[in-house]
C-alpha cells in the first residue's frame, strides 16, 4: 500500500520552487519557497505581494507569518498566472 | 536523512533567516497595512520585534519616527530584509 503524503510533506517538496500563497482576506504572495516551520511561517525569496487594490510590491526576501495563511499553491505565480473560470 | 539543528541554519528556515537579518535594515508590515522600517534589534518566537530608528508609514505616507519600538508579534504579517 502506498504511503500517503502528509500536507506538510507536500510543502516540503516545494522548497526551492515557486509557490503562491493566498492569505485570509484579499492579500496574496508569490515567491520562491526557501523554508518553513511547524506553524507554516515561511521564508520566501523574490516575492511579489498582491494587494487588495491590485497593486504589486516586489520584495527580495521575507519571513511571512503563518497565522494568516489560508492556501498554498505549488508552482503558482500569483493571480495573473492563474486561469480564471469562464462564466 | 539528517536534520540536526545546525544543518540548515543559513537563512533557510524561519529561525535561520531571522538570525541572518538581526542588525540589518528591515521592513515590517502589520496586518493593518501599517509599515515600520527600521534596524532590527531582536525577534523572538512570537515574532515580537524590537526596532531601532523606526519610521512609521500609513498608506505609504510617512507618519512618525520612533527611536526604539516594540511590535507585538500577533500583528506582524511579514518581516522583509531591505
Amino acid at each position: 500500500m502506498a504511503s500517503q503524503l502528509l500536507p506538510l510533506e507536500l510543502i516540503d517538496k516545494c522548497v526551492g520552487s515557486r509557490i503562491w500563497v493566498i492569505m485570509k482576506g484579499d492579500k496574496e504572495f508569490a515567491g520562491t519557497l526557501v523554508g518553513f516551520d511547524d506553524y507554516v511561517n515561511m521564508v520566501l525569496e523574490d516575492v511579489t505581494e498582491f494587494d487588495y487594490s491590485g497593486s504589486h510590491t516586489k520584495l527580495k526576501k521575507i519571513l511571512l507569518n503563518g497565522n494568516n495563511i489560508c492556501m498554498l499553491i505549488p508552482g503558482g505565480e500569483g493571480p495573473e498566472g492563474a486561469v480564471s473560470a469562464s462564466p | 536523512m539528517e536534520n540536526g539543528p545546525v544543518t540548515q541554519a543559513e537563512g533557510k528556515d524561519p529561525s535561520g533567516f531571522l538570525s541572518e537579518i538581526i542588525g540589518a535594515p528591515v521592513t515590517v508590515k502589520l496586518n493593518s497595512g501599517v509599515v515600520y522600517k527600521g534596524e532590527l534589534q531582536s525577534v523572538d518566537g512570537y515574532m515580537n520585534i524590537a526596532l531601532e530608528k523606526t519610521e512609521e508609514y500609513v498608506k505609504g505616507v510617512k507618519r512618525r519616527n520612533y527611536g526604539d519600538a516594540f511590535v507585538r508579534g500577533n500583528n506582524v504579517m511579514y518581516i522583509a530584509a531591505d
